[in-house]
């Protein structure tokens, strides 16, 4: 500390032991001169910069120490009001401006819980003691209008290489102005990726594609570098091509310099394509159709068989029943059987998902009557309403906005709040209705939220303004419905998101494709808002039809689809691949003989195999993620009934053959295909070969014995394997 | 993350290169908690500050599900009218001044080794959220399901272990789950009945017509079947920790009996009582005996409202000697914690007696007392707990925190620092969100030894 700040610190000390106020109201700025710092738009992104106003300090709902200033900036009219008003004007000393409060405690003359994040010496801290020089004023209203980071995407060729960002801003449209050093940006992995906040440079670190985001008073935008994953690059340009999906893909694993694993074959593909569009293995009639058949549009055929199919819209209820998280109410079974068979009609139709939405969001009436009633009646009440539209229909996390505005996105408070307005007139009760009044608190104002469509504008208080919000969401410029319902089209096909996770759309969450997610928005909404469109558009791209196998050079690759992603099938439809392989089929208490798990679209009905293999509970939107495994899961699957009693059951598939004389060949063959859509590879089957040998080293009956066990050893490790379990 | 005295702090107790250390959102202040609160309690003097945290090595929780009546069990009322004070009468315990009920004889012989906190305090009064506070420290939130105290536990204890980390007997409340740390901190349930001869764990045993040998071959078909698959796929072979686990488990005779309850000396079994809660605990005994760090003994039917004396006392009508709860609840708490003392595991061992809420101070028209969470007594023993004290005191007529109220918070960051579990540290929800073990809590510190 210099001499000079000892003085300042000193004096300040008797100023506070005084306990005199050191600042009236603050007098306007001098008239003459350079204009003073601007508050709003120069002295927040100084607060921003120091991180004063983080969550973690005094951006906290409560503040800190009795300080509170609002999350990352969002609110400067309050922030000023704390900083030159609160305490009567206590925090700020015009008569000696370093020895302000807000400036003492940062820099460290004052003992201040958070650490010296402000540098005394530094500019920010000179733009505080100018500004409050300057009398502290508010400024005139001023209004950023466009803010960029330059470059907003670079590829760079070597690790190690730095290059600079530059931030640029315009006020009311005003001539571009450097504001680098007042920007906060952060890279998503600073171990691929260092920025450093003195420099303004970015260091790749690692190869791949790294982004950051920069943040300027409420703007935030994303920025990405790229280092090849390769040395050499790769040409891509005699790869086939279905479409703009296989443009973009290609384009990228070209920066990327990654190659493409070869095509599926029939028998890989038929399985993958069975799994996503009918959530089954195919059956061994079709399997034997397609592989016979020599034309080359079998691919496509089949997957407009598939998209025709019952099963397809069997499982797809099941898939978007779990998006609107339906489920049974306590004491109520009916709704949701309603709501089911509402929701398989509307696929079956084909009926335009913009169609959809706005039924699910204008509905009313008797749940057990109107399918889409049930939409209200899974809300527990108007906040929780609004968070669930902007889950399913906005891809967004609005609810980060319940208690200050969202950090990392556009959504304000009065977003929130204002989206919970439009649902606040409703009755929840098994009969759904408007009432006449019906409101809830913005908590920002402690008044009566103002219905609103979040970033857009305010609706009529008095009106029910359900309508209107449905037009604005399934109008075709919107932004949000269609990129995130092709975003979980895609992920229900590749296995991850163009963004992850699918329910967390923000500029700051950037796609791994931004062009290719803006494509499949436009093309879905140009084909009407047609799910089947967008579906057979991916299911026949060539990026769809790539082996999961990977090559030495892209094993590394797990966003970018240079090959396709294994990955784990759901509980429901594990439940029915064993039923089908083992030809014992699960009995659901209080179902129909004959239904399969995939038809229980009501997460609490009874289902014991459901539950050991760890079903989503929706009591939040399970977005693909399921729990599945943990111990008991693992014992039950050893020692428990759900395997090991349809291998043994006397007439399931393993005992009927083998009371029917078929060769260990025969039945091991027979499972492969059922399993896996492959027969076994020669040292699989070798390996069984040995291993039956081994088994029945035995004389007469108990051969007979020796020899069932190990097939059911067999089925058993079949069932439990990874190629098994796993889609790829 | 640590604390260093003197190094930078931030104002959340972070230093600057811990900050520079999480990196990325971190830095815009995205996900940083408020440390303060058990920060401050920390900086107190002696116990467990000295230590850092808590030392005990297991936890027993006997959830006495539905909420116990406090003005009956160990807060009485003798002064109170006669609708408040109830129908039975306090007694001395071994500690001189303190009294409990009647019907807790063999406990307070043992008032001596047990903390009673007779001032916990809730706003939350009906079963379900309530029992998800009091079992997760944590008030119910409709998007985010807050693990519990055995899951966290079980989710911060590393290494592989033959015996699962959070065992449930015989069932759990799902609010005793896993929460948003998913399937492999979920609680292993062992269902049935350990009163029962017959008592068996789910799925511990082979599978009819299977044994060690059928299922050591499966494994061995299953990892070569693996295999074949990693070699066509390219990748790197994937470990399956919780099959490996299963595996161990299953074919350990050693872990198997644990277990087994048939293993104990018939007086060993006696003294636990014969009914379903006292050889829950002592399977609980056995268990955290071979290491295993958290047991949530379940005990259902404290809902008592009505017949107070029937449910709580009698157990059913005619009885000569009482089976209900409170003297099942005494023969088994006293046996376990006499017995945890005796084997020297009792200063390494955690026990916690409590449900969700207290009951009503006056008698209702059915002679039972309803939900009452704004004061309700919590009892501990062992595992770094300084016995033979009461902490606070209930007002004149049980209705409210008479001193030193203590909330389910600072119940929760107490036992996780007796557990040596740092209330502070951050779990991560599966979508990445950062969520402190405790939020609020403030350390009882006087209950630490």
């Amino acid at each position: 500390m210099s001499a000079a700040s000892f003085l300042v610190a000193a004096s300040l000390l008797v100023a506070v032991a005084l306990d005199s106020p050191t600042a009236a109201a603050p007098a306007a700025a001098p008239a003459t001169g350079p204009a003073p710092p601007h508050f709003d738009t120069e002295i927040v992104p100084v607060l921003t910069r120091a991180g004063c106003n983080a969550g973690a300090c005094h951006g906290a709902a409560k503040g800190r120490g009795g300080f509170r200033l609002s999350l990352l900036g969002g609110d400067a009219a309050a922030d000023y009001a704390a900083i030159v008003q609160e305490r009567e004007g206590r925090r700020i000393n015009l008569a000696w401006p370093e020895a302000s409060l807000v400036l003492a405690k940062p820099t460290g003359l004052l003992d201040h819980g958070g650490d010296v994040p402000l540098d005394a010496d530094g500019a920010g801290a000179k733009r505080l003691v100018d500004w409050i020089a300057a009398g502290a004023p508010r400024g005139p209203p001023r209004r950023l209008t466009q803010f960029e980071v330059n470059p907003p995407a670079a590829v760079v060729l070597h690790a190690g290489a730095t290059l600079p960002l530059r931030a640029i801003a315009r006020f009311d449209n005003g001539p571009a102005q450097d504001v680098t050093a007042w920007t906060v940006i952060t890279a998503a992995d600073p171990s691929a990726l260092a920025i450093d906040a003195s420099s303004h440079r970015a260091t790749v670190l690692r190869r791949g594609q790294h982004t950051a985001i920069a943040r300027f008073l409420d703007r935030v935008v994303p920025l990405s570098v790229t280092l090849p994953l390769a040395d050499e690059p790769v040409d891509h340009a005699s790869q086939p091509r279905a479409g703009f999906v296989d443009d973009e893909i290609l384009a990228t694993l070209t920066t990327l310099r990654l190659p493409v694993s070869p095509p599926a074959d029939d028998r890989a593909f038929f399985r993958r394509v069975w799994l996503d569009l009918a959530g089954r293995l195919p059956p061994l009639n079709e399997l034997a159709t397609f592989l016979a058949d020599p034309a080359s549009d079998k691919r496509a055929r089949a997957i407009d068989r598939l998209l025709a199919s019952d099963a397809f819209v069997e499982y797809w209820t099941l898939r978007l029943g779990r998006l609107l998280r339906a489920a049974s109410l306590p004491g109520d079974a009916t709704g949701v059987e309603i709501y089911r068979r509402w929701l398989a009609d509307q696929i079956a139709g084909g009926v335009s998902f913009d169609e959809v939405a706005r039924q699910l969001l204008t509905a009313t009436g008797d749940s057990h009557r109107v399918g889409p009633a049930n939409f209200v009646r899974t809300a527990t009440d108007a906040r929780d309403h609004a968070e669930l539209v902007g889950h399913v229909f906005l891809g967004s996390r609005i609810q980060c906005a319940n208690c200050h505005n969202h950090p990392l996105d556009r959504w304000t408070q009065d977003d929130y709040h204002g989206l919970a307005a439009v649902f606040a007139r409703l009755e929840r009760g098994r009969v759904v209705t408007v009432a006449a009044r019906g409101a809830v608190t913005n908590l920002r104002t402690a008044e009566p939220a103002v219905p609103r469509i979040p970033g857009n504008r305010d609706l009529d208080p008095n009106a029910d303004n359900r309508a209107a919000f449905a037009a604005w969401l399934t109008a075709a410029e919107n932004p949000y419905f269609a990129r995130a319902t092709v975003n979980r089209l895609w992920q229900a096909l590749f296995g991850r998101g163009l963004v992850e996770p699918a329910d967390d759309l923000r500029a700051t969450n950037p796609a791994t494709h931004p062009e290719l997610l803006d494509r499949l928005a436009a093309d879905f909404v140009a084909s009407g808002f047609d799910l089947r469109h967008t579906l057979r558009q991916l299911a026949n791209s060539e990026t769809y039809r790539r082996s999961a196998t990977a090559l030495p050079a892209n094993a590394v690759d797990d966003r970018f689809y240079s090959r396709a992603y294994a990955r784990p099938v759901e509980p429901e439809v594990a439940a029915d691949m064993i039923a089908d392989v083992t030809g014992v089929a699960d009995q659901f208490a209080q179902q129909p003989p004959g239904t399969r798990a995939v038809a229980l679209f009501d997460p609490h009905a009874p289902a014991p195999a459901l539950d050991v293999l760890g079903r989503c509970s929706r009591v939040s939107s399970c977005d693909g993620g399921t729990a599945v495994g943990g111990l008991p899961a693992k014992l039950h699957l050893l020692n428990g009934e759900l395997v090991n009693g349809k291998i043994a059951a006397a007439d399931g598939r393993l005992h009927r053959l083998v009371d029917a004389g078929a060769s260990d060949e025969a039945i091991i063959a027979e499972f492969y295909v059922r399993a896996l859509v492959r027969g076994p590879s020669e040292a699989e089957r070798k390996f069984w070969q040995d291993a039956a040998a081994a088994a029945v080293a035995q004389p007469d009956e108990a051969a007979t014995r020796a020899r069932a066990q190990f097939l059911e050893d067999f089925v058993w490790s079949l069932l439990n394997s990874r190629e098994f379990r796993m889609n790829r | 993350m640590t604390f260093m005295n003197g190094a930078s702090h931030r104002c959340d107790g972070v230093t600057r290169r811990d900050m520079l250390r999480a990196g990325g959102l971190a830095a815009l202040g995205f996900g940083l908690f408020d440390r303060l609160g058990a920060r401050a309690a920390l900086a107190g003097q002696g116990g467990a500050s000295a230590r850092g945290f808590g030392t005990a090595k297991s936890c027993i929780l006997l959830w006495l599900d539905g909420g116990p009546s406090h003005l009956e069990t160990f807060d009485p009322k003798p002064a109170a009218p006669s609708e408040v004070r109830g129908p039975f009468a306090p007694i001395a315990t071994s500690v001189p001044g303190v009294q409990i009920c009647e019907l807790l004889p063999k406990t307070a012989g043992l008032a001596h080794e047990i903390a009673i906190i007779r001032s916990m305090t809730s706003p939350l009064g009906e079963h379900g959220i309530a029992n998800a506070y009091l079992l997760t420290g944590y008030k119910p939130s409709p998007v985010l399901e807050y693990p519990s105290y055995g899951a966290v536990v079980a989710h911060v204890r590393d290494g592989p272990r033959v015996l699962p980390p959070y065992v449930a007997i015989p069932e759990f409340r799902a609010t005793a789950g896993a929460g948003f740390l998913g399937a492999a901190a979920r609680p292993f349930a062992t269902g049935g009945d350990p009163a029962k001869a017959d008592f068996r764990v789910r799925d511990l045993d082979f599978y009819p017509g299977t044994g060690a040998a059928r299922v050591e071959r499966r494994r061995a078909f299953l990892s070569q079947l693996d295999r074949f698959q990693q070699s066509v796929e390219g990748s790197p072979p994937v470990a399956d920790p919780e099959f490996e686990q299963a595996y161990r488990l299953v074919t350990s005779p050693k872990a198997k009996q644990a277990f087994d309850l048939s293993d104990e000396e018939a007086k060993v079994r006696a003294r636990y009582g014969p009914r379903t809660l006292g050889q829950s605990c002592l399977l609980a005994r056995r268990l955290v005996e071979r290491g295993v760090p958290f047991v949530n003994v379940v005990n259902n039917g404290w809902d008592t409202h009505e017949q107070l004396v029937l449910r709580l006392r009698d157990g059913y009508s005619g009885a000569q000697v009482g089976v209900g709860l409170i003297p099942t609840f005494d023969l088994a708490f006293a046996a376990l914690v006499g017995d945890l003392k005796e084997r020297g595991l009792l200063d390494e061992t955690l026990v916690i007696a409590m449900g969700e809420f207290g009951r009503t101070p006056k008698l209702n028209t059915n002679g039972g007392r309803d939900h009452w969470p704004r004061v309700f007594s919590v009892v501990l023993a062992g595992g770094g707990v300084r016995g033979g004290q009461v902490i606070g005191a209930s007002d004149r007529d049980g209705e409210g925190p008479h001193e030193r109220p203590v909330t389910p918070a600072d119940l929760a960051t107490t036992i996780y620092t007796l557990l040596g579990v740092d209330p502070d540290r951050e779990l991560h929800t599966a979508d990445g969100r950062p969520v402190p073990v405790n939020q609020g809590g403030k350390l009882i510190q006087e209950l630490l030894v």
